[in-house]
């Protein structure tokens, strides 16, 4: 248990608050549905980034990492942060923190076929996740990006499949996923800060709760496209601060319905759906190319295009 | 104000059942005073009048005391909807209509226990909730008073919370729901921005004391739970200072 170390002072230290005793300490409560898990790995505290250039570049890496639209402009295609999926700018564990990615490449994997270099795998969120356009190899953006993962891994032995890596894996649903069901769990527990329409809220120019679906969110080719990842992903972090809160089975039909709607389209598309499906997205966690609601998803008729950084901002990188 | 003088105000402003007797015996004489001098001016001005539909029902509300004996909200939140910072009232100015119509409608109902706002609330017809509601919200967001003076490592704990939040709690960032600086988004979170400070530190210490208060309470109670006491503190003088300048239009992506 994440904080299993201070939940037995819990109760003491809130009676001692009770009294009015200043209980001016930091006390870690229990994490609402932590589940029993080896204590993971701690990255270096913000202010453990050195002066210097490589300082300099640590932090333009969790610039970019908190606000790409701002700081990688050139290459980001719609309105998501990738601190949206791994949260807490990419250091808490159990939301595919970059410490457990960074020293987990170069790695094969099969979505390309050949040994990926943790660059070219930065590439892909770009391509897929942002929607947007793949900064070339050695670009300043993925220096930094590359930098500040390696900061947070500081310590942690490559290779290894750390504790908190990735997504926690969640138990098959007793039943069948089901899209109705997932839009009632939507509607109850997603749609006050994702909107009914899932293209979220902003506020004061800015994005606050980013658009799960629609033409400004990740496109067809994105790993959150993955039922199985979108609902490893919820159960552990949503509603966002009250993890494990949803159950496994409202996990799965929540996944089912928000990656069942309209997104745009997967940057490999061949030009046919069924071929696209049978090469790219032939397994059941994907509903590229099923009939929803009447309509075939990833039709190009209703599918926004893929890779839509406006001219403007690819200009002035 | 010395901060036990302020916590015995803010208890009575909430109607927070654990208050002793004593603090809130000092709390209210410090509290009537003020809101008595207010809700005396209020009377003895001329009875406004005001012409169209709707916003002049909320204005009425607003500035005229009801038949009932209720006071004019005006009394205790100011004719511009500051509200009272340094004793825990709330600035209504510029916050959602539907947020205020909803709390309004909880405090009506108990669902918010506060014994002050209770029976107000329960005097106002749905309707009056609403007029009211869309009054205050229409109006501009007065100009931030000088915030309590804070010290200066109070604040920078308080913005680190608020901006960035604790990943060794799991403590997600004031404005990852609350928007940059806490301008609010939509009806679903209020602008803290420039908001009372005792007033968000009340409510994050019930939170915190596992008062749900609304029905998304859920979320605020999870947020608060992971806040030490001196945490709410700051993170409350924090948002209290932030300068809220002009009327920040919100822009809903998703319809309600």
């Amino acid at each position: 248990m994440r904080f299993m170390q201070v939940a037995a002072t819990a109760c003491a230290v809130s009676a001692l608050a009770v009294a009015g005793l200043a209980a001016e300490t930091a006390w870690f409560p229990r994490a609402a549905g932590a589940t029993e898990t080896p204590a993971p790995f701690t990255p270096p505290a913000e202010d453990a980034i050195p002066a210097g250039k490589f300082g300099d570049e640590v932090r333009l890496g969790e610039q970019i990492f908190r606000e790409p639209g701002e700081h990688a402009a050139a290459y980001v295609g719609n309105d998501l942060r990738c601190s949206n999926c791994h949260l807490d700018a990419g250091r808490l564990a159990g939301s595919a923190p970059m410490w457990a990615a960074y020293i987990s490449y170069p790695a094969y994997r099969s979505k390309n076929g050949h040994v990926n270099s943790f660059q070219e795998r930065l590439q892909g969120c770009f391509r897929y996740s942002m929607n947007g356009k793949v900064p070339p190899l050695g670009d300043p953006v993925l220096v930094a990006l590359e930098s500040y993962s390696f900061f947070l891994a500081k310590g942690l032995p490559t290779g290894e499949k750390p504790a908190g890596r990735g997504f926690p894996a969640l138990p098959k649903p007793a039943l069948a996923p089901d899209y109705a069901r997932g839009a009632q769990v939507y509607a109850e527990n997603c749609a006050a800060c994702h909107g009914a329409d899932g293209l979220g809220q902003s506020a004061d120019g800015k994005v606050v709760f980013p658009p799960l679906w629609g033409p400004r969110s990740f496109n067809w080719g994105a790993g959150m496209g993955s039922i199985k990842n979108a609902a490893e992903f919820i159960h552990a972090n949503m509603p966002l601060g009250m993890g494990g809160t949803l159950t496994p089975q409202q996990s799965w039909d929540v996944a089912t319905y928000i990656d069942s709607q309209v997104r745009p389209q997967d940057p490999r598309f061949t030009g046919d759906v069924a071929e696209t499906r049978a090469k790219f997205h032939d397994n059941p966690n994907s509903m590229y190319g099923r009939t929803v609601d009447g309509a075939v998803l990833g039709d190009p008729k209703v599918t926004p295009p893929a890779g839509t950084v406006p001219a403007s901002k690819a200009e002035h990188k | 104000m010395d901060r036990n003088t302020a916590k015995a105000h803010i208890h009575v402003m909430t109607g927070c059942s654990n208050t002793s007797a004593w603090w809130g015996f000092v709390g209210m004489g410090g509290w009537m005073s003020r809101a008595g001098l207010a809700l005396t001016l209020a009377l003895l001005a001329p009875a406004p009048v005001f012409a169209g539909d709707d916003p002049a029902t909320g204005a009425t509300v607003a500035m005229q005391p009801g038949s009932s004996g209720r006071p004019a909200c005006a009394a205790c939140h100011s004719a511009d909807g500051a509200g009272q910072a340094d004793v825990g009232i709330p600035r209504l100015a510029g916050l959602h209509a539907s947020y205020i119509a909803d709390q309004l409608g909880h405090f009506a109902t108990g669902v918010r226990a506060n014994a002050i706002m209770a029976p107000y609330a329960a005097s106002l017809s749905a309707d009056e909730r609403r007029a009211v509601a869309e009054y205050f919200a229409a109006l501009p967001i007065p100009a931030p008073v000088d915030p309590i003076p804070e010290p200066v490592a109070k604040l920078d704990r308080g913005m680190a919370l608020f901006q960035r939040g604790d990943a060794r709690t799991g403590l997600i960032a004031c404005t990852q729901c609350h928007g940059p600086n806490g301008v609010g988004v939509g009806s679903f979170t209020p602008r803290l921005a420039g908001q009372s400070g005792p007033y968000i530190a009340e409510q994050l210490h019930r939170w915190r004391a596992g008062d749900i208060r609304d029905p998304r309470g859920a979320y605020m109670r999870a947020i608060a739970a992971r806040l030490s006491p001196a945490d709410i503190e700051a993170v409350a003088a924090y948002a209290a200072g932030l300068k809220t300048g002009e009327t920040i239009e919100n822009t809903a992506g998703g319809k309600p």
